[in-house]
C-alpha cells in the first residue's frame, strides 16, 4: 500500500464558528493506481487533496506513505518529502508569472538541489513529454490554458515523482484541451505514475481506474473502473 | 465629486493606514526637508543682496604674489590707498574705512566685549543703514560719537532710548568716555553687518599707523559705493595702474612698495552682492561659504523631494492593482473614464494637501534646528513658503496620482473581474518599481558616505596634531603696547599662579590676528632664494608651553646672547638665532631641516643664522596651506615685544578654574584691559565651524534620505508580499524550505539596494575627493567610509523587509494558495 489514510479529520476554525471539512476518513491507495475524487462542491475533495499532498495538515488522524508516518513530520521534513515524492497539477495552473515556462518547470528540481546540466535535461524530456518544448522562452501569461496546464503537468512530472496530484486539472479548459490533459495523465499512469485526481466531470472521472464518491466530508462510495 | 473624494480617502485611511501612512509621512518628510534646506540656501544666496544699491557696493581686496608663497587675495587693503582712489576714480561715490576691532565697555572693573568696528562719519551713507534715533550723517562725525545696535542698547541700558547717554568704551586698555549719537535699527535680512554691535569713529592717533600711511600694511576693510553697478568692471581695469602710478617707491620708502609694486601687489573690487560665496575663497574674509556645499544643501533638498515623490508614486501604482476590482465594478455600474480619472486624481492631491500641511509643520520645526546647528538666524519666511508649497503640493500630488489614475481608470472591466489574480502592471511597472528603489537608495547612500566622510573630515581636523601639545594649554588675549616692564610683570605675574608650568609670550598664537611677514634671501649655491616668511617672535618658556617638535638643531637658549633677537638700533650690525619650520626649509631648497642649521638668511634689514628646524605649526585654518615661518627670540632683557599673546602651560587643574586665576593675575597687572585666557579648540573653532556646521546639515539629510527610502522600500515590500503570497504557496507545493523563501525573498528586496550601493560609491567617491581637496590636511578616503555606508544601508534594508519576509515565508502553502 502506497498510501494509507485512517480516521483523519479536518476541522477549520474561525472566531465563532467550526467546519468540518473531513470526517473520519479511511483511504487506501496502491502504487500504480489512477483514483478519481468526486463530489459536490464543498464536500472536502480539494481538502482531502490538500493533506495527501501534505500542504494542509490534518487535524487528527494518520496518513501513511510507503509505510511513513506523515503527520508526526516538522515543516522542513514534509518540504523535503514533498520535493522528493509529489507532483501537482492545479484548476489554476499555478504557474508563476514572473518566470518563464521553462523556469517554471525547473523551479521543483531547484529546490532538490540537482545539478544545472541534469535540471536541464529533465526539464526538457518533461517538456517534450506534454509537447510544449517550442513555448520554454515563454511566460505563463503568453500561453493558452490548456498550454499553461500541460506546463503544469510537466512541472508536475519532471521530479519523476511517486504520486501526482490533480486537482480539477481541466476544470479551467475546454473540452478539445481538457481531453487532451487527460490523454496525458493517463499516458503518465500507463508508464507508472500514481495519479490522484479531483474531478467535477464524470467522463474524466471514468478515465481513471478507480472512482472515489465524497458527501459531506465522507467517502461514500469507492468503486473500480471496468477498463 | 468632492465628497465621493474625502469619503474615499477616509475609507483608505482607515481600511490601509500602512499604506496612507507612509504615502503621508513619506511625503511630509520629503516637503519639510526640502522646504527647510531651500529656506536655507534662499538665505545664504540671499546674503548681502538686501543691502540698499547693492549692485554699486565693493570692497576693496588686495592681492599679494610674494615670493615662496602661492599667490591670493585678501579680504581688506590699506587705507592708505583710500584718498588716492577717490582723486583717481571719480566713479566712487562715497566710500568708507572699517576695521574690526575689540571694544568693550567697563563697569566697575568688569568688562563687556561688543562685536564692534570702528569706521568713518560715511559709513551709514556707504550702505544704506537705518538708525532708529539719531542721524545717520552726524552719528560719528563727533570724535566721541558712538552707535549702537538695539541689541547692544538694551544690553547696556534696558532700553532703546539711549540717545546722549555716556558709555565708557576701552580699546586696547584705554578708556575713553563715548556719547551714545545713534541706535541702528534692527535688520530683517542677512548680510555681513548683522552682527555689528558697536561702531566708533576712528581716533586721530589711528591716522599715523602704518595701516593709513604704508601701502604694505593693512588692518581693516576699505568700502566703495559706485555711482553706477558698471563702474566695477571699468574700475578694475585702471587698478593695476593706479597701483604702479602710487604705490611705487625707492626701496629706502618704507611706505612704498619698491620700483615695481604690480609685480607682488595688486587691489581689485569685490562686489558684495555675492561675496558670501567668494568670500569662501578669500583669505582673512568674514564668513566665506562654499557655494558648492550650498548647491550640493540644495540639491539634496531636492531629492528628498523627488524621493518622496518617487516613493508616492511607488506606492501608488503597486496599489492600484489592488483597487482594480473597485474600479471594475464602479465602470459596471456606469463610471465613465473621466470621472474616474477626476476621483484618483483627486484623491492623489488630498493626500499630497495633508502631506503638504504636514511637511509645513515639520519645517516649522526643524527651521529653528538647522538655525541653531548652523548658527544662521534662519527663520521660516513665508513669502516663499507661500509660492513653494503650493507648487510642491500639485506637482507631488500630480506625480503620484497621474499613472494611478490613468492606468486605474483604463481598465477594462471584464478583464479585471475574471481574472483570478490582481492586476500589477506587468514586468514593465516592476521594473519601474525596482528603479525607482535603486535611485532612492542610491541616493541615500551617496549621502551617507558624503556624511561620513565630511564628519570624518571635521573630526580629524579638529584632532589632528597641530605641531603642538593643545592640551593643557590657555593663551591670552595680546597685551597691548610695547611696555618692557609691564610685559615682564606680567609674565612673571602668570609664573607665580599655582597650577602654572610654564608661561611664554609669542607674537603669534593660535587664530592669530596680527601677522608681519618679510621676504627673506638665502644666498644658496645656486643663486639668491627668495621667500616670504612669517614672523613670529617667542620669550623665554615658549618651548615650555607650546611644546612643539624639533626636527634639527635646537631651540633658543637663554645662556647663548646671540640668540637672543638684536635691539632696534643694532638690527644691521648683529646676526640674530632663528628658528624656521619645515615649509621654510622646504621653500629654501634645504635637502633635509639638518642642512638648513648653520645657513645665513636675511631680509637686508635683519641678518638671522638658522639654528634650530621645528615641525609645522598649525596656528589658522586646515584649509588653508601652512606659512613658511621664521622665529625669533626676545629674553625681554632690553628689546619689548609690540601686542604680545601670553601663553600658559599648567598641569593638575581644571582647565574653567586656570583661566579664571590667570584673569585675575592678569588683572593685577593690566586692570584696564580685558582679558581672556581660552583653550585651543575655543580660538580654532571658527575654522571648523562651517565645516561642522555644514556636516550636520548632511547628517540631518541623510538620515531624511534613508529614512525616506526605507519607507520606500518597506511600502514596496509590503505590496510584494501581499501579491507573493500566492507564489510562496506554489513554491512551497514544489517544496521550498522556510529559509529557502526568506533567502529568495531578501534577496529579491535586497537587489535594488545592493545596486544602488554600487552606483552610489563611484559618485561618493568623486563628489568626496573634489570636496577633500579644499583641505591642506586631509583624511585619507578609505574603502571603510564606503564599507559603513553600504553595510549600514543593507543592514537597515534588511530590518525593513525582515518582518514581511518572515511573515510571508511562514504562510503554510495550502492557505497561501487559495488567497487571491
Amino acid at each position: 500500500m502506497l498510501i494509507d489514510l485512517s480516521h483523519i479529520q479536518r476541522l477549520y476554525r474561525s472566531d465563532e464558528v467550526e467546519t468540518t471539512a473531513l470526517l473520519d476518513i479511511h483511504l487506501g491507495i496502491e502504487a500504480g493506481e489512477f483514483v478519481a475524487i468526486m463530489g459536490p462542491s464543498g464536500c472536502g475533495k480539494s481538502t482531502l487533496l490538500n493533506i495527501l499532498g501534505t500542504i494542509d495538515r490534518p487535524t487528527s488522524g494518520s496518513y501513511s506513505f510507503g509505510g511513513q508516518e506523515l503527520t508526526e513530520l516538522g515543516e522542513a521534513a514534509l518540504a523535503a518529502f514533498r520535493r522528493e515524492n509529489l507532483g501537482y497539477v492545479f484548476q489554476s495552473f499555478n504557474l508563476i508569472d514572473e518566470l518563464t515556462i521553462e523556469e517554471n518547470i525547473e523551479l521543483a528540481l531547484i529546490y532538490r538541489r540537482m545539478p544545472k546540466a541534469e535540471r536541464r535535461h529533465r526539464v526538457a524530456h518533461a517538456m517534450d513529454h506534454v509537447g510544449i518544448a517550442h513555448r520554454a522562452r515563454h511566460y505563463p501569461s503568453q500561453l493558452s490554458g490548456g498550454q499553461q496546464q500541460r506546463a503544469a503537468i510537466a512541472r508536475a512530472i519532471v521530479g519523476e515523482p511517486r504520486l501526482i496530484l490533480a486537482d480539477e486539472p481541466t476544470g479551467n479548459l475546454d473540452t478539445e484541451n481538457g481531453a487532451q490533459v487527460m490523454d496525458i495523465l493517463q499516458r503518465l499512469n500507463d508508464e507508472g505514475a500514481t495519479i490522484v485526481m479531483v474531478t467535477h466531470s464524470p467522463s474524466h472521472a471514468d478515465l481513471a481506474k478507480r472512482r472515489v464518491d465524497m458527501l459531506d466530508g465522507q467517502v461514500v462510495i469507492s468503486v473500480r473502473n471496468a477498463i | 465629486m468632492l465628497a465621493t473624494i474625502l469619503k474615499s480617502v477616509v475609507r483608505q485611511i482607515r481600511r490601509h493606514p500602512l499604506y496612507v501612512g507612509l504615502n503621508v509621512f513619506g511625503l511630509a518628510l520629503g516637503i519639510g526637508v526640502f522646504l527647510t534646506l531651500a529656506l536655507l540656501v534662499r538665505y545664504e544666496y540671499g546674503f548681502n543682496a538686501a543691502l540698499p544699491d547693492v549692485d554699486r557696493l565693493v570692497r576693496v581686496d588686495t592681492r599679494w604674489s610674494l615670493p615662496g608663497t602661492a599667490p591670493g587675495e585678501y579680504a581688506g587693503s590699506t587705507f592708505h590707498a583710500l584718498s588716492f582712489l577717490r582723486e583717481d576714480f571719480p566713479e566712487i561715490e562715497t566710500a568708507a574705512r572699517l576695521e574690526n576691532t575689540g571694544l568693550s565697555t567697563v563697569r566697575e572693573g568688569n568688562f563687556t566685549a561688543f562685536v564692534s568696528g570702528l569706521t568713518d562719519p560715511s559709513f551709514f551713507r556707504v550702505f544704506g543703514l537705518k538708525l532708529l534715533h539719531g542721524a545717520p550723517d552726524e552719528a560719528l562725525a563727533r570724535p566721541d560719537g558712538l552707535v549702537l545696535s538695539e541689541r547692544a542698547a538694551i544690553r547696556l541700558f534696558g532700553t532703546t532710548d539711549v540717545m546722549g547717554r555716556t558709555v565708557p568704551v576701552n580699546r586696547d586698555g584705554v578708556t575713553v568716555n563715548h556719547t551714545v549719537t545713534g541706535v541702528l535699527a534692527r535688520k530683517t535680512t542677512p548680510d555681513f553687518l548683522s552682527d555689528i554691535e558697536m561702531l566708533a569713529p576712528f581716533a586721530s592717533s589711528d591716522l599715523t599707523r602704518s595701516c593709513f600711511v604704508a601701502w604694505g600694511s593693512d588692518c581693516g576693510r576699505l568700502y566703495l559705493k559706485l555711482r553706477r553697478p558698471g563702474d566695477i568692471v571699468s574700475v578694475n581695469a585702471r587698478m593695476r595702474d593706479f597701483v604702479i602710478r602710487h604705490a611705487a617707491g625707492a626701496d629706502s620708502d618704507a611706505n612704498a612698495l619698491g620700483m615695481h609694486p604690480e609685480k607682488v601687489f595688486g587691489l581689485s573690487l569685490a562686489p558684495l552682492r555675492g561675496a558670501r560665496f567668494r568670500d569662501f575663497h578669500v583669505l582673512y574674509a568674514d564668513d566665506g561659504v562654499d557655494r558648492t556645499v550650498i548647491n550640493s544643501i540644495g540639491l539634496m533638498g531636492l531629492l528628498a523631494l523627488a524621493l518622496a515623490c518617487a516613493n508616492a508614486i511607488n506606492l501608488a501604482t503597486a496599489r492600484a492593482g489592488l483597487r482594480a476590482r473597485e474600479v471594475a465594478i464602479r465602470k459596471t455600474l456606469g463610471a465613465s473614464r473621466k470621472v474616474l480619472f477626476v476621483q484618483f486624481m483627486g484623491e492623489a492631491m488630498l493626500v499630497a494637501v495633508i502631506a503638504g500641511v504636514l511637511g509645513l509643520a515639520l519645517c516649522e520645526i526643524l527651521v529653528p534646528e538647522v538655525a541653531s546647528l548652523t548658527g544662521e538666524a534662519l527663520v521660516v519666511r513665508y513669502g516663499l513658503v507661500g509660492v513653494l508649497l503650493p507648487l510642491i503640493v500639485v506637482a507631488c500630488g500630480f506625480a503620484s496620482g497621474v499613472y494611478p489614475s490613468m492606468v486605474l481608470s483604463g481598465y477594462r472591466p471584464a478583464a479585471v473581474l475574471a481574472a483570478a489574480r490582481m492586476p500589477s502592471g506587468g514586468r514593465g511597472a516592476a521594473r519601474l518599481r525596482d528603479a525607482l528603489v535603486t535611485g532612492q537608495f542610491g541616493i541615500a547612500v551617496t549621502i551617507v558616505i558624503c556624511m561620513l566622510v565630511i564628519n570624518h573630515q571635521t573630526d580629524f581636523m579638529r584632532t589632528a596634531d597641530p605641531g603642538y601639545v593643545r592640551s593643557g594649554l590657555l593663551i591670552g588675549s595680546a597685551m597691548p603696547g610695547n611696555d618692557l616692564a609691564a610685559q615682564r610683570r606680567m609674565l612673571d605675574a602668570l609664573r607665580a599662579v599655582p597650577g602654572v608650568v610654564a608661561a611664554g609670550f609669542g607674537e603669534l598664537a593660535p587664530s592669530p590676528d596680527n601677522k608681519t611677514r618679510s621676504t627673506y634671501t638665502y644666498d644658496g649655491p645656486s643663486g639668491p632664494v627668495h621667500v616670504h616668511l612669517l614672523q613670529d617672535i617667542v620669550s623665554t618658556s615658549y618651548f615650555e608651553v607650546y611644546r612643539p617638535r624639533l626636527l634639527a638643531g635646537r631651540w633658543f637658549d637663554t645662556a647663548r646672547g646671540l640668540d637672543d633677537m638684536p635691539a632696534r638700533d643694532e638690527t644691521r650690525t648683529r646676526t640674530a638665532g632663528a628658528v624656521l619650520n619645515a615649509s621654510a626649509v622646504s621653500r629654501f631648497g634645504f635637502a633635509s631641516p639638518a642642512e638648513a642649521l648653520g645657513k645665513v638668511i636675511g631680509t637686508g634689514g635683519i641678518t638671522a643664522r638658522i639654528i634650530g628646524v621645528i615641525d609645522d605649526v598649525r596656528f589658522e585654518s586646515p584649509r588653508q596651506a601652512i606659512y613658511p615661518e621664521i622665529i625669533f627670540f626676545d629674553t625681554l632683557s632690553k628689546r619689548p615685544f609690540v601686542d604680545p599673546i601670553p601663553a600658559v602651560r599648567f598641569q593638575g587643574v581644571v582647565e574653567s578654574d586656570m583661566a579664571r586665576r590667570l584673569n585675575r593675575a592678569w588683572a593685577g597687572v593690566l586692570p584696564d584691559v580685558a582679558s581672556d585666557f581660552s583653550a585651543v579648540d575655543a580660538r580654532m573653532a571658527a575654522y571648523y565651524s562651517g565645516d561642522e556646521r555644514r556636516g550636520r546639515i548632511f547628517t540631518l539629510g541623510a538620515v531624511a534620505a534613508l529614512l525616506i527610502a526605507c519607507m520606500g522600500l518597506y511600502g514596496l515590500a509590503a505590496f510584494a508580499a501581499a501579491r507573493r503570497v500566492h507564489e510562496i504557496g506554489i513554491r512551497k507545493t514544489l517544496g521550498a524550505t522556510g529559509r529557502q523563501i526568506v533567502t529568495l525573498l531578501l534577496g529579491d528586496f535586497l537587489r535594488p539596494v545592493v545596486v544602488a550601493c554600487l552606483l552610489a560609491c563611484p559618485i561618493a567617491w568623486v563628489v568626496m575627493r573634489r570636496w577633500l581637496a579644499g583641505f591642506d590636511e586631509r583624511i585619507a578616503l578609505t574603502p571603510a567610509h564606503f564599507l559603513i555606508a553600504v553595510a549600514g544601508a543593507v543592514a537597515i534594508a534588511i530590518l525593513t523587509v525582515l518582518g514581511q519576509t518572515f511573515h510571508l515565508a511562514r504562510a503554510e502553502p495550502a492557505r497561501a494558495l487559495r488567497a487571491e
